[in-house]
């Protein structure tokens, strides 16, 4: 029986070839979106686990209080300071180990490149089991050693024996290197970043940042940056929750006080969440919405089958009826219609791994990931998902065609009547609410994402050409001349430099008052270090008073010292210190509240308009701008407009090997600093752009195959209406219409649901787009005009022919 | 062998009553030949499709070798039609994904049969009806009357005691219509019950006893002339 059911399954297939084209391609797309969501999320939920002790590590981060302003909820970082408390308060811990990123230049005879280095407590080598080529895990403990890896040491030497040799940090501090370890896999979350650059390459004892950045080994209160891991490994026996009520306990009695406007509580996290951690800093459930997303175009998949498995079967309603006479039972049948569906099931589910194998290279080249299908392990999930799509897209089909009675199945009384017709009709409603549900959010996430990229216009970001990792003393001293010399190059229009550039995800505060220690009246002002220069870089006008000027006292910030200091402000800086217009400012003076030993006074010179300076998902904030050669670590060049950006730059590079021979330039326009953070947006646009896409398409493929049944089913009506004299347009409309009704309840459901669920896209953004509801409309009408246009076509065909054949036919 | 006894067919719908079958009696007798003749809608198809247990009568007793299935339900029924009951339809009602040899085997398809002794069994059917040669070929291949051969083979290939046969010749033209008429002779001759609905006079001539339908009732019950 089995088998005779199989060659009926396969003869089907070969004999309606188109049906059996779409089926098969539909539920091969779905599949592969499915399987290919399913597998992102298993590779980014499971990283890490090659540890040895994965299972015991937890990293422990911040939750930020929501007066730091700052627009992300948590991040899987700490204070460096917080560490050292670990070690010494909580004696049952196993091992504590901090890492904190640096960049430095770092240079083995002619090769130079910037490296992000890994500085790290030498305990860090026991919590990480790591491979090691040459040395041991004791390979941190020497303050002057440095481990690299094998690709870092291929890239320097040549070389993996390099043991013993030197590498200079720098073009100053010698390191010896004192291990060699094999690259960490890709699917690690020291490797798997969606916003730090690189890979782990290069670890260095933290000791050795004190001679190098004057940092303190116990750590700082003073700095919170993603990137900056704090690793507790827990003994067997204790667990996350243990270690997260010591943490509570810690932040209440040792956390300083002020650090509790910052920070609201630790969060201890098990390792193998660190590389999901962005996402949580940024209060996205990516990885859920893959989840749920992947599995709705697999729904919308097997709704769509099911759909034109179920118009086609009613075509076997004889062969079903003559079966039925000969004895068959309702089982018999039902099994030999899942049958014929899980046989389409396995051939899509081939098709959906070829596509797979073809498409995750690309994927993991694009993205620089190392997925893999693995056979030996995904198969029994494979198998699995097969047989229930088989199974659940079958099923309706093979129920609705096997209860007939032996003589309704051989009358084919179901193809004559409105059997299932209803069923048939919520199966579209769905197909089209999920689509144009995916359609609604992805047209607002592409919207707001437009309105980020139109507010980021207000600075001539294609025009100005960044310079980064002037930060280094020995660059800071050589700026001046660098700015000369730039300046004087036919297309530079001006060139500043500051402690960072628009669109830079650095939060750099100060707390202020208007009154002299006046901490009820604080006000936190993000703060801008600049040459006078960057306001025309930046086409930043002036809306009350006068730049800051080299040659004017107390314009510049000199040292801790300086005690009054001439500075610029923008209007919103103003609202929040309580003076009520620009003109009013100048001359205006507030106070320092974070220097301890000088009471510093501010006196307003100048005011700016309200820009949005962090830009994307930032709130307009109020800032303060200082005139000060200090913590410049930026450069802006500004091209002129029309001039020849490729050569301009080029003469740049040439002026900056003059300048600062010894150290390579970094440097990249401005749009590329904005795209940092603007193309995790954009993919994001793209990924849902993509389901949405393969949603809509198969809900129309599934619309258009079922048009093309309901017109053939409906030939008798449609011959006797134009017998009585009905056009053809009034034919098509008729036709039309009936698909249309699905389509407009499942708006009615979809587009109240995308409304709340872009809410969750939304509430990222500080400034968001204004009419959603507008935007949700419009995606509704083009929905329905799409079904229209799939069916209408199919409609005006079927309206036009021959009266007599329609009724000949049937 | 068959008995129908005072047997009512209804068919309502929300607000029309149609009765198919008004009172019938009917004894069918092993190794008769019956023809069922009348106009269209007199109930000839509802009776066959009673008889033959594709369907339930409305009231009435209806005695199945002395066994009242008049109120059996479908998997009952199907148990007795699989192993008693050969059909032959109008419009031969072959499965076109499946060859002749394939078509025929369905009937035993569904009965406890290894599949070596269906394959003999096909294959002597196939040979006792002149088809062998056509064993693999699809039924869209064949001309009607060797379609309908086929169909006859299909309904007699697990050897069930009665053949109900809907107006078996009234897609084929008269040569062929002959050709099976001839065949359902000869099975009757060895000893198959048939019942035959057919408007062709020509055709019930084979029978070898009428009844005649009208309205639901029967109206003349008659052994023919020899």
């Amino acid at each position: 029986m089995f088998w005779n059911n199989l060659k009926i399954a396969l003869r089907n297939l070969r004999k309606n070839k188109l049906f059996a084209f779409i089926n098969i391609a539909g539920l091969a797309l779905g599949m592969t979106i499915y399987v290919l969501g399913g597998l992102i999320v298993k590779y980014e939920k499971n990283h890490d686990a090659f540890f040895a002790n994965s299972d015991r590590i937890y990293t422990v981060g911040s939750i930020a209080a929501p007066e730091l302003n700052v627009g992300i909820d948590q991040l899987n970082a700490t204070f460096s300071a917080v560490g050292p408390i670990i070690e010494s308060e909580l004696t049952d811990v196993e091992v504590v180990a901090r890492t904190l990123r640096r960049e430095f230049l770092v240079t083995q005879g002619d090769n130079s490149f910037y490296q992000t280095i890994l500085f790290s407590d030498p305990a860090l080598l026991e919590i990480f089991d790591f491979d090691y080529v040459g040395g041991s895990a004791d390979a941190l403990n020497d303050p002057s050693s440095i481990l690299i890896t094998e690709t870092t040491a291929i890239k320097y030497f040549g070389d993996t024996d390099v043991v013993g040799k030197v590498i200079t940090l720098d073009n100053q501090h010698d390191f010896y290197i004192s291990a060699v370890i094999e690259n960490v896999p890709q699917n690690s979350h020291f490797n798997s970043s969606m916003v730090l650059e690189g890979q782990l390459e290069i670890l260095a004892p933290i000791k050795a940042l004190g001679p190098l950045r004057d940092f303190d080994e116990a750590g700082e209160w003073n700095n919170l940056s993603l990137g900056n891991m704090t690793y507790v490994m827990l003994p067997a026996g204790l667990d996350g929750t243990w270690l997260q009520t010591q943490m509570d306990g810690i932040y209440d009695r040792l956390l300083p006080e002020d650090q509790h406007e910052v920070i609201t509580a630790f969060l201890i996290e098990p390792l193998q969440h660190a590389n999901l951690a962005f996402w949580d800093t940024i209060g996205m459930p990516v990885i859920t919405v893959i989840q749920l997303l992947s599995f709705l175009v697999l729904l919308i998949a097997c709704v769509n089958y099911t759909n034109l498995a179920t118009a086609q079967s009613l075509g076997r309603s004889r062969e079903v009826g003559m079966r039925k006479t000969m004895g068959a039972g309702q089982h018999q049948l039902l099994s030999q219609f899942l049958l014929e569906s899980l046989v389409i099931a396995a051939i899509s589910m081939v098709v959906a791994i070829a596509i797979l194998e073809v498409v995750i290279p690309l994927l993991n080249n694009a993205s620089n990931k190392a997925m893999t299908l693995d056979y030996t392990r995904t198969l029994p999930w494979l198998v699995l998902t097969t047989v229930l799509v088989g199974l659940c897209s079958g099923l309706y089909p093979a129920w609705l065609i096997t209860r007939a009675s032996p003589i309704a199945a051989l009358r084919d009384e179901a193809r004559k009547g409105k059997k299932g017709a209803r069923m048939r009709s919520v199966m579209i409603g769905v197909q089209f609410a999920i689509s144009a549900f995916m359609l609604s959010t992805v047209a607002i996430s592409y919207m707001q994402n437009q309105r980020v990229k139109e507010a980021s216009y207000i600075f001539p970001k294609s025009e100005i050409y960044t310079l980064a990792r002037l930060g280094i003393d020995d660059i800071r001293g050589r700026l001046d001349t660098l700015r000369n010399e730039l300046e004087a190059l036919p297309d530079v229009e001006s060139v500043a430099f500051s402690s960072q550039v628009p669109f830079e995800q650095s939060n750099s505060q100060t707390g202020v008052a208007a009154k002299p220690g006046d901490e009820a009246g604080a006000v936190t002002l993000m703060m801008m270090r600049m040459t006078p220069e960057f306001l025309d870089t930046y086409n930043i006008p002036l809306v009350a008073g006068r730049n800051l000027s080299r040659d004017m006292a107390n314009d510049e910030f000199l040292s801790d010292e300086t005690e009054v200091l001439n500075v610029l402000v923008n209007e919103m800086a103003l609202g929040q210190l309580g003076i009520a217009s620009p003109q009013e400012a100048i001359n205006q003076r507030f106070y320092d509240l974070d220097v301890e030993d000088t009471l510093r006074e501010y006196v307003i010179v100048g005011v700016v308009p309200t820009q949005n300076i962090l830009g994307l998902f930032n709130a307009e904030k109020p800032w303060v701008f200082f005139y000060s050669a200090r913590s410049l670590r930026t450069g802006s060049v500004r091209i002129r407009a029309g001039a020849d950006f490729m050569d301009t730059v080029g003469a740049v590079e040439d002026v900056w090997k003059r300048v600062i021979p010894d150290y390579p330039m970094q440097g990249r326009f401005l749009d590329d600093v904005f795209n940092d953070v603007y193309k995790v947006l954009k993919y994001m646009n793209m990924a849902l752009g993509g389901f949405a896409f393969v949603a809509l398409s198969l809900a129309m493929v599934g619309l258009f195959g079922l048009a093309a049944f309901m017109a053939a089913q409906r030939t008798k009506e449609i011959g006797v209406r134009k017998v009585l004299g009905a056009s053809s347009t009034q034919i098509a409309r008729l036709l039309v219409w009936q698909f249309s009704k699905p389509v407009m309840w499942a708006l009615a459901v979809a587009l109240p649901a995308a409304f709340f669920a872009s809410n969750s896209y939304l509430d990222f953004f500080a400034e968001r787009i204004e009419s959603p509801i507008i935007i949700l409309l419009g995606t509704g009408l083009i929905s329905v005009l799409l079904a229209w246009s799939t069916v209408a076509g199919h409609a005006y065909r079927i309206a036009r022919a021959n009266p007599v054949l329609a009724l000949h036919y049937e | 062998m068959l008995k129908l006894h005072n047997m009512y067919k209804v068919y309502r719908t929300d607000e029309v009553e149609t009765v198919a079958l008004n009172g019938v009696n009917v004894e069918i007798n092993q190794g008769d030949f019956i023809a069922v003749m009348g106009p269209s809608g007199c109930g000839k198809s509802t009776l066959l499709n009673i008889v033959g247990l594709l369907d339930s009568p409305s009231e009435g007793d209806y005695y199945f070798f002395d066994e009242n299935v008049a109120g059996y339900s479908e998997k009952q029924r199907s148990e007795i039609r699989k192993k008693n009951i050969g059909f032959i339809f109008q419009s031969f009602n072959l499965i076109d994904q499946l060859n002749v040899a394939e078509n025929i085997e369905l009937a035993l398809l569904y009965h406890d049969m290894p599949s070596a002794e269906r394959k003999q069994r096909v294959a002597d059917v196939m040979d006792r009806m002149g088809i062998a040669h056509r064993a693999k070929h699809m039924p869209g291949q064949l001309s009607g009357g060797q379609q309908q051969r086929v169909a006859v083979a299909r309904a007699v290939v697990g050897n069930q005691p009665l053949i109900l046969a809907d107006e078996p010749t009234g897609n084929l033209d008269s040569a062929h219509g002959q050709e099976v008429m001839e065949l359902l002779r000869t099975l009757n001759a060895e000893g198959t019950t048939i019942v035959m609905v057919t408007h062709s006079p020509a055709h019930a001539d084979y029978a070898r006893r009428t009844v005649n339908l009208f309205d639901g009732h029967v109206v003349t019950d008659a052994l023919r002339a020899a």
